[in-house]
């Protein structure tokens, strides 16, 4: 999930730049209820009200791509359950909803004023409409802020980074709390089943207790979140090396603006006077960004070709195809990936199996492609991000919730990363070997 | 930093459909700058050293085994001698112009900027050391200004170009390093590695400095300065090198680490982007951990960049100021006064009454 996340704040940036569409003004909607894209730095935040909820319930239901073949009723029926949670108390009940939305709208708000006008409900009331999307590039962004003492590369957790597949195992120990219990790559956790618990986000600070196995040993840590710096080195989007003088490694941690470009600069520069027999391209991890550098990423390994397309609930499509003005490199390409690899990611994966431009080894993509999301600001100053179109693979395959399967099912095991061992990596190369 | 090259992006690259500070096209062609005279009393000398150290590979440039770095100095100098310097080359102005996306002037504009300082100028004594540091993207004559008036009040200052984090340095070799670092400039830990990078360019320049200028330096009175990133770097050294015994940061978001504090005199002088309470969180953070003497000026109308040259060179580059900001000339004189007094007061030992009674237009914390 925070992987998701952070692949929604990317994307957000990357449409932000590229949309020039003026904002839009939904039709029968109040006028000022109307959402439109942010411009010019954040402004100061202003407390939630009711009337941030309306906003932001109009905006979805004039913008959010699947609002046509929606039930608008679902988003107040989540709104008010949640209410009601929040209010054990409260006495008033949802008043009888007919579909019409500005009129349900009105006998909602009518009782949501009855009971209550405190901000954070209408945060919670909101938090619920979003949730009711059940799209995990829907968001609403109110900024939880830096954590007090936080520096640049600062990681905030329990201190590593786990690999979810079946057990859960520690995958990579980062620093903070899990260095300090002496928590090493491959430790099996044994009592969590919800990956989630391990991936606390600021201002979360509850302890975390683990149930550790390494080999016949069991044991037990209680891990508090916190800060913790990470070593710098290992936080470059794209770091590159040469494998054995004949192999260019490349892993890349996110599709941030100019990622490819830098790509493209590190193969260059390895392959320049050798004899280089492929790439392998590492997306493990890669929570995705900018679709735009997703784009250019494929077009060096494939031309003429449809990379995705983005479609509206009724089916109408825009095509996104190959940026043919990119060199293609030329050389045999194998792709890393695993269920760290979200959003522009799969763009970049599911375009590169369709077309056979590259092998694919490791385990299924994250599924976290909804769409690209688009950003609408609110009169409070939070910023409500959701897709306006769909994403679909360049079969027209819908890879959002399903992932992109690998040529190569090579998954990573507590064995493994107890002994520094990279199985698909090492899969990769004998791919490379036998071309 | 990060955050207003962010800002700048989507302000520029992506929102703006019309360039947002140019102003229309001038029937005569931009004439070239004249920077602020020097206030103190001494000519100044300048004069360009290549370091290199080979101790470490370039942190940026993967194919260099070295990190080379290019010191100018400014020191004060004897009467009348030599030929007035240059402000840059030619091409490192077009490169740089380039880089900053001011198109509409002629590309060697910026070389053609008239500076007060001369080459070849003998020195005329020992004086206490200014390392200087420029913002990301910046070369460091981009704090002339700064530099020739601190040399015409008697420092010896040593601007460092830090190849590869600016748009054009020329080498040793005559190649003209470009921005490698512009590349990776979003990547998370970018800003606490460029000061890290730049702690260890300074100490080698000052192991470097102390070595081949003993008549020139006093080794015992080291101070540093730097705008933006130049000044957050001025941080980061003081951290790591005991030799610096005093800073001075100019608008930059601090990035280092403070372990057990800094028990030695600081000061910290932004816009009000920085002030107390401001949007960027950093000098809050650090100002607690400033146990030595410390300041903390801000300047009403200021910018990012009205700490350098760049308020100067608007005319020139076809800038407008922006609305309600000082005057160039008032700038400099407010950024030059208060580095001026701090140094005074702590390289030298001359108590100053500045901190009391703050220049109009500039509140003190």
């Amino acid at each position: 999930m925070t992987r998701a996340v952070a692949a929604g704040l990317l994307l957000l940036l990357a449409v932000a730049c590229t949309t020039p569409d003026p904002p839009r003004i939904e039709a029968g909607a109040p006028e000022d209820t109307a959402c439109g894209e942010p411009q010019g730095p954040p402004r100061e935040r202003t407390p939630a009200t009711i009337d941030v909820v309306e906003q932001a319930y109009f905006c979805i239901l004039a913008n959010y791509w699947r609002a046509p073949a929606m039930d608008s009723r679902d988003l107040l029926v989540a709104g008010f359950a949640a209410l009601t949670r929040a209010l054990p108390g409260a006495s008033t009940d949802l008043p009888a909803l007919t579909g019409d939305r500005r009129a349900d709208w009105a006998a909602f708000e009518a009782a949501y004023r009855k009971v209550t006008d405190r901000a954070d409900l209408a945060e919670v009331t909101l938090d619920a409409m979003v949730a009711a999307l059940d799209d995990n590039h829907a968001h609403w962004a109110r900024g939880a802020g830096r954590p007090p003492g936080y520096y640049d590369g600062d990681g905030y957790g329990l201190g590593f980074q786990v690999d979810d597949g079946d057990p859960l195992f520690v995958a990579e120990v980062e620093g903070g709390a899990a260095r300090k219990a002496g928590l090493r790559p491959g430790d099996v956790i044994e009592n969590v089943d919800d990956v989630d618990v391990l991936r606390p986000r600021f201002p979360d600070a509850r302890p975390v207790e683990l149930r550790l196995r390494r080999g016949e040993r069991r044991w037990s840590v209680t891990l508090t979140p916190g800060l913790y710096p990470r070593d710098l080195a290992t936080l470059q989007t794209v770091r590159s090396r040469l494998i054995d003088d004949e192999v260019v490694h490349v892993r890349m941690r996110g599709f941030s603006p100019d990622s490819a470009n830098r790509v493209f600069r590190a193969i260059t520069r390895l392959r320049a006077g050798r004899d280089v027999r492929g790439i392998v391209l590492d997306l493990r991890g890669n929570g995705g960004g900018s679709p735009i550098e997703a784009t250019r990423l494929v077009s060096a390994f494939v031309h003429g070709k449809v990379t995705s397309y983005l479609c509206t609930a009724g089916g109408r499509c825009e095509t996104g195809h190959t940026d043919d003005t990119v060199e293609l490199v030329g050389l045999p390409l194998v792709v890393l990936v695993d269920r760290g690899c979200a959003s522009a990611c799969e763009h970049f994966s599911s375009a590169v199996k369709d077309h056979a431009a590259g092998l694919l080894v490791g385990v299924r993509t994250a599924g976290v492609i909804s769409g690209p999301g688009q950003p609408f600001l609110l009169r409070d100053n939070t910023v409500l991000t959701f897709p306006t179109r769909r994403h679909l693979g360049p079969n027209r395959e819908i890879v959002d919730r399903i992932g992109v399967a690998p040529h190569h099912f090579v998954p990573a095991t507590p064995g493994d990363a107890a002994a520094g061992r990279d199985a698909a990596l090492a899969k990769a190369l004998t791919l490379l070997d036998r071309r | 930093m990060r955050r207003t090259l962010a800002a700048l992006l989507l302000l520029t690259a992506c929102s703006a459909p019309a360039p947002p500070r140019a102003a229309a096209p001038s029937p005569t062609p931009p004439q070239p700058a004249t920077l602020a005279a020097p206030t103190g009393d001494r000519p100044v000398g300048t004069a360009v050293l290549h370091l290199t150290d080979g101790s470490r590979p370039d942190p940026w440039n993967l194919d260099a085994e070295a990190r080379e770095l290019r010191v100018t100095l400014w020191y004060p100098s004897g009467e009348g001698e030599g030929e007035r310097a240059a402000y840059m080359s030619p091409r490192e102005s077009e490169l740089t112009l380039a880089g900053t996306g001011a198109a509409a002037v002629p590309p060697d504009i910026l070389s053609r900027t008239v500076v007060h300082a001369t080459t070849n100028a003998p020195a005329t004594g020992r004086f206490p050391l200014v390392v200087l540091s420029p913002g990301f993207t910046k070369p460091v004559s981009s704090l002339t200004s700064l530099a020739e008036d601190l040399a015409s009040r008697g420092y010896v200052v040593a601007g460092v170009d830090h190849p590869y984090e600016n748009h054009a340095t020329t080498l040793a070799d005559g190649t003209v390093a470009e921005c490698l670092a512009c590349d990776s400039d979003t990547d998370p830990g970018f800003g606490a590695g460029v000061v890290g990078i730049r702690a260890a360019d300074v100490s080698f320049v000052l192991d470097e400095l102390l070595k081949r200028k003993p008549a020139l330096i006093d080794r015992t009175r080291i101070a540093m300065a730097g705008q933006s990133i130049g000044g957050a770097s001025a941080l980061a050294a003081m951290a790591a090198d005991p030799r610096i015994d005093a800073g001075i940061n100019l608008d930059g978001t601090t990035y280092a680490r403070l372990p057990g504090g800094l028990d030695r005199p600081f000061l910290f002088m932004g816009t009000p982007e920085h002030a107390p309470g401001g949007r960027d969180g950093s000098w809050d953070r650090d100002w607690k951990l400033l146990t030595g003497w410390r300041h903390w000026i801000t300047v009403t109308g200021a910018d990012h960049q009205s700490f350098t040259d760049l308020p100067q060179l608007q005319g020139a580059l076809g800038l407008k100021p922006l609305a309600g900001a000082p005057t160039a000339a008032r700038l400099a004189e407010i950024t030059r006064t208060y580095v001026a007094a701090f140094l005074d007061e702590h390289l030298r030992s001359r108590p100053q009454s500045l901190w009391k009674a703050p220049i109009s237009g500039t509140t003190s914390g």
